[in-house]
Order: C-alpha cells, then sequence, then structure tokens
C-alpha cells in the first residue's frame, strides 16, 4: 500500500498539505457551538430550527425543501454537507494525505458492503441499496451490482475490487458469507480495518501518529467493551467474542482476556477499574447519561485535542467525527423537538 | 276498536288454547332476551371504558416507542437498513381465539411468539454488537409493549364492533316480541274470548226464546183446557157428573138403533 513513509514534520508539511488543513480548520470554525445550541433547544418546531441553522455556517441547505419538514430530511442534508466538505478535500490531496482520508472512508465502505452482502443473501434487489449505502463509502466497483445475483458472485467480482479486500480475503471465507452472522461479519472487518489503520497511522509517524494512536486505541477499547455488554444474553459464545477484539489498544491483551470470560455488566466495570480514564467514564454514567453517551463524550474529548497541534492528519479524521456527533446532535435536537418530548432535549454532547 | 291487529284464525276453544300457550312463549321468551340484553350491555359498558384506558396508555407507550427508537438511532447510526434487509420471517404473530359472552362468539386476539420453541433465534438480535447496542434493545423491548397493547386494543374494539351488532339485534327482538308479537295474539285471544262470549250469548238467548215458547204454549193450552171445561159446564147444567158424553161410542149408537128395530 501507498505511504509507506512518513508525512513531513515542521519544515516539510505545508508543502503539501498545508492548504488542506488549513481548510479544515476553517471548517471546525463552523462547528455549532454552544450558544447555537442553546438557540436550537428553544426552538419549537422544525421551521424554527431551519431559521436558526440558516444563521450558522449551514446557511440555506434547508432552502429548497417542501414545507413540512422532516428530521430525516435534515439529517440527509447535514450529510450530504460534509461529504461535499470532504470530497472536496480528497479530490485535490496528494499521497500520503490521500490515502489516510481514504482509510477513514473504509469503516462506511464496510457498512456499505454488509448492507449489500445482506442484501444479496435475501435476494433483494442489490442496485435498490445503493441508494441506501453511506456516501462515504462508495466504492468504485458499485457499478457492476446490477450483475450480481449470489453472493458467491457478489465476492468475486465486486468485493474483491473493492479497498476492503484484504480485509475480507484474510477474514472471511466465501462458504461462511451465508452462515455467519451479518452482525459477527461486520466486527470482524472493522477489527482487521481498524488494526490496519493503526498500523498505518504508526508508519506515517509524527503528530499523527500521537494523535491517532490515542483516537484508535480508545476505539478499539471502547468495542471490545461494547460488544462484551451486548452480547450477553445472546447467542454469541465466549470464544466468538473474543474473536472480535482488536489487537491493540489499552485494554490489549490482559483486559481483553479478562472480558472474554465476563458474563455480567458488573464483572465488566470490575475489570474497568483498573484503568483510570474507563473506570472515570463509567462512574459518569447515570440514569440519564448511558454508557454510550458517556463513551461519546470521551470522544469529543479526544477529537477536539487533535485541533491543538499542527503539522498532523489528526485534524482532518476529528474533523469528520465531530461533524458527525453534531449531526447526531441536531438530529436529536430536531427529533426532541417534533415528539414534543423537550425534557429530554439536553441529552446531546455540546462540542465546542 | 285498534285496527284489529290479530291473527286470522277461526276463534274455537282450541284455539284459545292454543294462543294461549302462545302467549306464554312469548312473554317467557321476552324475559330471556331481556336477560340476555341487559347482560351484553353491561359487558359492552365495560368493554367502552377498557377502550378509553387501552387508548390513552397506547398513545403513551407509542410516544415512548418513537422516542426510544430515536434514542437508539442517536446511539447506534442508521440502522434501519441493515434491520429491513436482514428480516426474514415475522418474529411476533398474532392468533385468533374465540370467547363465548351470553352466547355471543367474540374474537380476540393474543400475542404468539415462537421464537424459542423451534430453535429459531432472533436473527436481529446482534444488532448494535459494537455501539448502540443497548439502546436498540430497549428500543425493541418498548416497541414489543407497543405491539401488545395494540393487540389488546384491538380485541377489545373487534369486540366492541361484534357486541354492538348483537345487542342492536337483540334489542330489536325484544322490541318486536313486546311491542308486535304480544299485542297480537292478545288481541287474537281477546277476539276469540269475545267470539265465544258472543256464541255463548246467542245460545243463551235461544235458550231462553226457546224456553218462552214452550212456556207460552204451555200457558196457550191451559187456556183452552180451561175454556172448554167452562163450555161445558154451560151446557149440561144438571149433570153434576162430570161425564165426558161427548163422544158416544158406535157400541152405544147401535143400542139405539135396536130399540127402533124392534119395537
Amino acid at each position: 500500500m501507498f505511504g509507506t513513509r512518513g508525512h513531513g514534520g515542521i519544515f516539510t508539511f505545508n508543502r503539501n498539505d498545508g492548504y488542506f488543513e488549513a481548510l479544515v480548520r476553517g471548517y471546525r470554525a463552523g462547528i455549532l457551538t454552544q450558544a447555537d445550541y442553546a438557540n436550537l433547544i428553544q426552538c419549537d418546531a422544525l421551521e424554527d430550527m431551519k431559521l436558526h441553522l440558516a444563521q450558522t455556517d449551514y446557511g440555506d441547505f434547508l432552502a429548497n425543501e417542501p414545507s413540512p419538514l422532516h428530521t430525516t430530511t435534515i439529517a440527509e442534508k447535514c450529510l450530504e454537507r460534509l461529504v461535499n466538505e470532504f470530497v472536496h478535500i480528497r479530490n485535490q490531496a496528494v499521497e500520503p494525505l490521500a490515502t489516510f482520508l481514504d482509510y477513514i472512508t473504509y469503516g462506511y465502505m464496510i457498512d456499505n458492503v454488509v448492507l449489500l452482502i445482506t442484501g444479496t443473501l435475501h435476494d433483494r434487489d442489490v442496485t435498490e441499496l445503493i441508494e441506501k449505502c453511506h456516501p462515504l463509502g462508495f466504492f468504485k466497483s458499485m457499478a457492476t451490482l446490477s450483475a450480481v445475483h449470489s453472493v458467491a458472485e457478489l465476492y468475486n467480482t465486486v468485493l474483491i475490487d473493492t479497498p476492503l479486500a484484504p480485509y475480507i480475503q484474510n477474514c472471511l471465507l466465501e462458504e461462511e458469507l451465508d452462515e455467519m452472522n451479518i452482525e459477527v461479519i461486520r466486527n470482524t472487518l472493522y477489527k482487521a480495518y481498524l488494526e490496519d489503520f493503526y498500523n498505518y497511522c504508526k508508519e506515517l509517524g509524527g503528530e499523527t501518529e500521537m494523535i491517532m494512536s490515542d483516537i484508535l486505541q480508545f476505539e478499539a477499547d471502547r468495542r471490545a467493551i461494547n460488544i462484551t455488554i451486548n452480547s450477553f444474553g445472546t447467542e454469541l459464545t465466549k470464544d466468538d467474542r473474543e474473536l472480535l477484539y482488536p489487537n491493540f489498544g489499552v485494554l490489549y491483551p490482559e483486559g481483553t482476556s479478562k472480558l472474554a470470560k465476563t458474563d455480567d455488566i458488573d464483572q465488566v466495570k470490575e475489570i474497568l477499574n483498573a484503568y483510570v480514564a474507563y473506570r472515570d467514564i463509567i462512574s459518569d454514567t447515570s440514569a440519564e447519561k448511558s454508557l454510550e453517551d458517556a463513551f461519546f463524550e470521551y470522544e469529543v474529548k479526544l477529537n477536539k485535542m487533535a485541533f491543538q497541534t499542527q503539522f498532523g492528519y489528526g485534524v482532518f479524521y476529528s474533523y469528520i467525527k465531530l461533524r458527525e456527533q453534531e449531526i447526531r446532535n441536531i438530529v436529536w435536537i430536531a427529533e426532541c423537538i417534533s415528539q414534543q418530548m423537550k425534557s429530554k432535549v439536553n441529552q446531546f454532547i455540546p462540542i465546542f | 276498536m285498534s285496527g284489529k291487529n290479530r291473527i286470522p284464525i277461526f276463534p274455537t276453544r282450541m284455539a284459545l288454547t292454543t294462543m294461549k300457550s302462545k302467549l306464554k312463549g312469548a312473554v317467557t321468551g321476552h324475559s330471556l332476551l331481556k336477560k340476555k340484553s341487559d347482560a351484553l350491555t353491561i359487558r359492552f359498558r365495560a368493554i367502552l371504558s377498557k377502550i378509553l384506558q387501552n387508548k390513552q396508555l397506547m398513545g403513551a407507550t407509542m410516544r415512548e416507542a418513537s422516542f426510544s427508537l430515536a434514542a437508539a438511532k442517536y446511539a447506534a447510526g442508521e440502522i434501519a437498513h441493515t434491520v429491513y434487509e436482514n428480516t426474514t420471517t415475522a418474529t411476533m404473530r398474532c392468533r385468533l381465539a374465540n370467547e363465548n359472552v351470553a352466547g355471543v362468539h367474540l374474537p380476540t386476539f393474543e400475542r404468539n411468539e415462537r421464537i424459542k420453541d423451534e430453535g429459531a433465534s432472533n436473527p436481529q438480535e446482534l444488532t448494535g454488537l459494537a455501539k448502540g447496542g443497548q439502546q436498540i434493545n430497549k428500543s425493541r423491548e418498548q416497541y414489543v409493549k407497543a405491539i401488545e397493547s395494540l393487540i389488546e386494543l384491538a380485541s377489545l374494539q373487534t369486540a366492541f364492533i361484534t357486541l354492538d351488532e348483537v345487542i342492536r339485534t337483540t334489542n330489536r327482538r325484544v322490541n318486536a316480541i313486546e311491542y308486535v308479537v304480544k299485542p297480537r295474539i292478545e288481541n287474537t285471544i281477546s277476539y276469540i274470548i269475545a267470539e265465544l262470549d258472543e256464541g255463548d250469548r246467542e245460545e243463551f238467548y235461544r235458550l231462553k226464546k226457546v224456553q218462552g215458547k214452550k212456556k207460552r204454549d204451555l200457558a196457550a193450552k191451559e187456556a183452552e183446557k180451561a175454556q172448554k171445561k167452562e163450555l161445558e159446564g154451560v151446557l149440561n147444567p144438571g149433570s153434576s157428573r162430570h161425564q165426558p158424553a161427548q163422544q158416544r161410542t158406535i157400541l152405544e149408537e147401535g143400542e139405539e138403533d135396536n130399540l127402533v128395530l124392534f119395537s
């Protein structure tokens, strides 16, 4: 794969990537602030939200929508805007930034591929599924999907051409695709992806490695914890569960081997008490704030830190993640307003 | 007279007995139907109040369910498409059962979950394994509750409609008996009784008349006899003998002739 040499440091980074870093920092300045959220919370209808959003960096992105506005429309349009910004950068980027940005998209590509496999398994029309795919995860061989009618064909003609091919080849055999639970497939692929991304960041070195390793380690640990907790009482065996834990992170290898043996959530909490950061996260949860919320908050914190240094690629990754959190926040507020549940509206995570 | 709405039938005593037993039958039927109608109405009112309660509960449950879906989407992202594509058959089904209330068959719906029995596990249970799984499970539970309350509501509403129908028919029958059948029978009975009475009266009158005639005849005969006796008394004053000499016999007439012959 490309980009085995690290990117430039203080002296040479700006030559290739300075423009893009500046661009991203400009975008970052447009992320909604507490004041914006305060305005949004006070809206009584989605039309008011549209008005308030028009005064932020979002501008008239909802201008052409027909009158009864739906939360799904808002979500789509926000995502579209994010995708446009990303594609703008990606189209102009050179190596190794280009590969880094591609890595960011592989996560979404995995979701899309899983959706396609599911659709093919159940004999649905695969071309319809293309509309439901995440736009950041499009890959070139999507155009050939109409010729695919079985999982074997999907595997051989489409999946092999994607950048995900190495992950698929290493972890999954063609026959297994039919039998394995789709979520297990998804998580196996994601584990391979995370490990690969982590190694790539290590190769890049410099500020990128510093920032991204923290973020990716947290992601790996978070997935391990979530998989453990969510697999209690399901048909996922402990061995299978252990296979899904990524092989890096603060919890690896002791924490993960302990987690693989647990049976309930109290044991999990005990294990996590040994790790300071996670102990704090768990003690932060309450009836109002679930574990997921605490994880989101910690993730936002880590991502914000990426902008404190320069000459690293972490800003690109963090910008995408922060924007996603913002979209989640906006959609949450919109749902609370439209479902008349304003008492719960404050459960989003403010970013800046 | 009141229109004479009665059953056309020949007024005999047997007809009267038949009509009387019919009336008894109508009265019993009427009271039974009334009881049925009352029982059904009580049940109807109970169902009505339950429906009201249930609808409110359902409104609240559905609201919570949609909200839990929003929370699940917040935590796990856009899961909808994967979930749709992954569905094969229904995990939650509904079964129709029959309930009998005062002779009325009411359909009821029951929840029928067939997961654990056939070892068919729910393939969707691992959705959101790495992210948002708990919120998804919570949402799933909320929606299951919502479906249960919907099933209950459906049972109640079908029962409501069926009962309404049946109560209407029963009431119609009750009213029919009370305002149509019974009056007709009663009118018929009174007509028959009237006819019979009239016949009786006629009979009586005839008898009286015959009696009177007989009396008159008797009286007339007496009078004639008395008259004849008077007449006799005038013609034969000396004869105190009561000889009924009016009629001489041929023998006596023959004696007179003998006197003439032998002199």
